[in-house]
């Protein structure tokens, strides 16, 4: 592990910044090609009608939800590292947050679009906007559609604060090492800073209050997406387990995909001395907890409604334990707790590899597991006469396809345009551990042979 | 004089009249221009019958019975379908009835997905009428775009016709002068609609029947739709 | 309103050169406000680091949490009687589910209070030519004064150097 000073450390992280290969057109020009495609199905849906999709009453909702709702869940990566890892103090989160708030914010902007691309006269999704329209109406306040629309533009303007306040100091870096047209584009992002005491006090102030106020936020914005479900009397929908299950099933799919996405970067960026098997160890033992917290929430779910034996809700039971919906089923209890476990478990197995594989798993199993909240129930509610089926079609797949390629897409080229690991933060961690080395304050630079290690100090001996 | 109280319209159906002959299907179809989807959208359950005769059977060979249920909106006084709806487009009228304003409608579906008695319909696609069906709409009523939710409304258009003709004569509706297009269709007179409120009306006269009941009553809908049948078929030889 | 005038600045190596600059130049009676300090990580366990550390935002992060609240119940339950339809059985306000929107709005005021804040109070954005050195970038500590007065110059000069500086740049029209 080579040793590097501060401003090596700058250098490293702000080479994609000022290098660019042919494989970033080449990706953006792949991704670029499904976004588009996923575009134009949806122009196309937009003109035709939902009919192109598959769903069908009863069941009215089925790739659209579902997506809108992982999207979601996926962005709860950002709050959990972030906001909770900020407030323990843990210090090996330094080089992981901007990843993690970098998910949020796409992934929430993803999801929040399915609101939009489900309705079947989506040109007139403004009418969620509380306003005083000429129609003489506001919104209904009662529909948990409408507490999504405030839940969710409530945590991304949170989520995008959370995410661009702590950058203005790494803009301003780029700012003053980059040249011709680079250096007005991040003088304007930078807003100007500079760097003052009252700015860093300032900054870190708003820090603390957003770590404070974003945790909650998070929590009922699952929570509500989940009353979706559980306000309308539909069997194994209605249940009070809802909220805490979702928002369990949130962190749960967030920290998978915020595993992927720092393997990736890791891969294609060289940053191999930055995040290191430490942080996938970390983050692979959080996964571990929560899947057996998934594990424990299905289970306590099943077993109350199969003491229950309440007819309706036996129905919707069967179908996905041992019915038509069973392979995908079990092949979503695999996913996100048979396969997972015992890779995180052992710790010989919890490598970076390890946790990776475990993390696409848990990532399919949390989509599956969304598709056989809401199909299935959709399915087989209350009246055999009006039990029905569903099968998706080529809109839905290319739609679907076209967020992830987004996803993807969007996550390159922010780490082409902003370091993808906060360096001003890194420094202050440098700084922090040499304190605790020499027992005294420090800078990060002082020292010639105090550079950084690559080892996060054991967090006994950290007093911040 | 007292103030005659507010109407709650209701309808009663006598399962025990009901032959499933269908005639009210397609009364309702012609009635509120409902589109005929077609056959490929039918075989996937995309169908927009307002009213549905459900069959069912009952009992084993060679002592089966065929039992016909016509399932419609039951107009529910605690509707699952009203609160969710983020628009308004479902919401409680002050005479009882769930209305549905198309105009208000963004298509999320949410009412369908709520409603314990899958009575309510989208339109996947904009409806067409083959040349010359388009002459049999029925200009009282609206035909709906696509994205668009829909369901049985009692025939509020016949209501409301009714209630100004009324109004106008200066006199009350009288009891039975509002039909529904399947109830004045319907030949065994199994469909009766009528003001629940009214405690003279046929409707309510009926509803007050020992052999009456409500469809998925423990959900708390309080639907306003009364079955009429007997417990089990096997009563008949007991009485 | 600054006017424009002067300023000199040095750049130190490390913080304990930064924190003898800034003590020299409270000796030559230079204001707490004309004195610069610019650095690219903030240096917590230092006195001029902690420099304008109390701040009321927490307090107007509460404020707008308040504001936001109100704002979000009365939303709800005025527009509810203003146009009043019943759904479900429910009363025309419900108060139960008001308080989601009240939550929500609650939140997105505090937040909204805390990045307002924070770019009044950092005084951002600010494009205005200021003093500063993109050696800081580098990881120079800038310690400096601003509204130069021609006959302290030398003297503030002599005491940047004497605690260490890398060097020293006047800086006209700031």
């Amino acid at each position: 592990m080579t040793k590097k000073s501060p401003n090596q450390i700058a250098d490293d992280l702000l080479r994609p910044l000022f290098q660019t290969s042919w494989r970033f057109f080449a990706a953006v020009g792949i991704l670029g090609t499904f976004v588009v495609a996923a575009f134009a199905t949806f122009g196309y849906q937009m003109y035709t009608g939902i009919g192109v999709w598959g769903i069908r009453r009863p069941v009215f909702w089925a790739f659209d939800i579902t997506n809108f709702v992982f999207w979601i869940g996926i962005s709860h990566a950002g709050t959990l590292i972030s906001a909770i890892l900020r407030l323990a103090n843990a210090t090996w989160r330094r080089p992981v947050t901007r990843c993690a708030e970098v998910i949020t914010v796409f992934a929430l902007s993803i999801g929040a679009m399915f609101p939009i691309i489900h309705l079947g006269r989506p040109w007139l999704a403004f009418w969620l906007i509380p306003y005083g329209s000429e129609r003489g109406i506001w919104p209904n306040f009662r529909s948990p559609l409408v507490w999504d629309f405030f839940a969710i533009n409530t945590y991304l303007i949170g989520s995008v604060a959370f995410l661009t306040l702590p950058i203005l100091p790494d803009w301003a870096l780029v700012r003053d090492k980059a040249a011709g047209w680079r250096k007005r584009v991040y003088s304007i992002l930078a807003l100007g800073w500079r760097g003052t005491p009252k700015q860093w006090n300032r900054l870190e102030s708003a820090m603390h209050i957003m770590a404070i106020a974003i945790i909650p936020v998070a929590v009922s914005v699952h929570t509500i997406v989940s009353w979706d479900f559980a306000m309308a009397p539909v069997p194994m929908w209605h249940s009070t387990i809802f909220g805490p299950y979702f928002v369990a099933g949130a962190i749960f799919s967030g920290i998978a995909g915020l595993i992927i996405a720092m393997a990736a970067l890791r891969r294609f960026l060289h940053l191999e001395e930055y995040l290191l098997p430490i942080h996938f160890d970390n983050l692979g033992k959080l996964l571990l907890m929560m899947s057996l917290l998934w594990f424990y929430f299905v289970f306590a779910e099943r077993l109350t409604v199969w003491y229950g034996n309440e007819p309706s809700e036996m129905a919707v039971f069967w179908t996905t334990q041992r019915g038509a919906f069973a392979p995908l089923f079990w092949t979503m209890v695999a996913c996100n707790f048979l396969i997972p476990f015992p890779i995180l478990a052992i710790k010989k197995l919890r490598t970076i590899t390890g946790t990776v594989i475990a993390s696409l798993g848990v990532v399919v199993g949390m989509w599956l597991e969304r598709f056989l909240i809401i199909v299935p129930s959709l399915a087989r509610k209350y009246s055999p006469y009006s039990w029905g089926s569903y099968q998706p079609t080529w809109v839905e797949i290319t739609l679907m396809v076209g967020t992830f390629a987004g996803m993807v897409l969007l996550y390159t080229l922010f780490s082409k345009a902003v370091p993808i690991i906060s360096i001003w933060e890194l420094k202050v961690g440098l700084q922090k551990e040499l304190e605790v080395r020499s027992q005294k304050p420090v800078a990060s630079g002082q020292l010639p042979e105090t550079r950084y290690s690559g080892q996060p100090a054991a967090d006994n001996q950290l007093a911040d | 004089m007292e103030p005659k109280p507010q109407k709650k319209w209701g309808m009663v159906v006598d399962l025990d009249r009901c032959t499933g002959c269908e005639a009210c299907v397609v009364a309702c179809h012609a009635e509120n221009n409902i589109p005929t989807v077609g056959e490929k959208e039918a075989a996937i359950g995309r169908a927009m019958h307002w009213i549905r005769v459900e069959r069912y059977y009952e009992g084993e060979f060679p002592d089966v019975r065929v039992k016909f249920m016509p399932v419609f909106c039951q107009q529910c006084d605690a509707a699952p379908c009203e609160p969710v709806c983020p628009t308004f487009a479902s919401y409680h009228t002050d005479e009882g009835l769930n209305g549905q304003v198309y105009n208000r409608c963004i298509g999320t579906r949410y009412c369908a997905n709520a409603c314990p008695y899958n009575v309510r319909f989208f339109n996947f696609y904009n409806p067409v009428w083959e040349k010359p069906l388009h002459l049999q709409l029925n200009p009282d009523v609206s035909v709906r775009e696509v994205g668009v939710m829909e369901k049985c409304t009692f025939c509020v258009q016949r209501i409301k016709a009714a209630e100004i003709q009324a109004k106008a004569d200066k006199r009350e509706l009288k009891d039975g002068e509002v039909q529904p297009a399947c109830a004045q269709t319907c030949a065994p007179k199994a469909l009766v609609f009528g003001d629940l409120n009214d405690p003279n009306s046929e409707v309510s006269r009926l509803a007050r029947s020992n052999r009456a009941t409500r469809l998925l009553e423990e959900l708390g809908t309080k639907p306003k739709v009364i079955y009429l049948q007997r417990e089990s078929w096997h009563d008949e030889e007991k009485s | 309103m600054k006017k424009k005038g002067k300023a000199i600045y040095g750049l130190y190596h490390d913080p304990d050169a930064a924190q003898r600059a800034v003590d020299a130049l409270r000796e030559a009676k230079v204001e707490a406000r004309d004195i610069t300090i610019i650095s690219s990580e903030p240096f917590e366990g230092y006195e001029f680091g902690r420099l304008d550390h109390h701040t009321p935002m927490p307090w107007l992060a509460a404020l707008g949490g308040l504001v936001g609240g109100l704002s979000g119940f009365l939303l709800a339950t005025l527009t509810q009687r203003a146009y009043p339809l019943a759904t479900g059985g429910m009363p025309i306000v419900t108060l139960w589910a008001n308080g989601i929107v009240t939550y929500e709005l609650t939140m997105l005021g505090a937040i909204l209070a805390t990045l307002f804040t924070l770019l009044v109070a950092a005084r951002l954005p600010d494009w205005r030519t200021k003093i500063y050195d993109p050696a800081v970038s580098e990881g120079k500590i800038l310690v400096g004064v601003v509204n130069l007065q021609e006959d302290s110059r030398v003297e503030i000069e002599r005491r940047l150097r004497d605690a260490g500086a890398e060097g020293t740049k006047e800086v006209a029209r700031i």
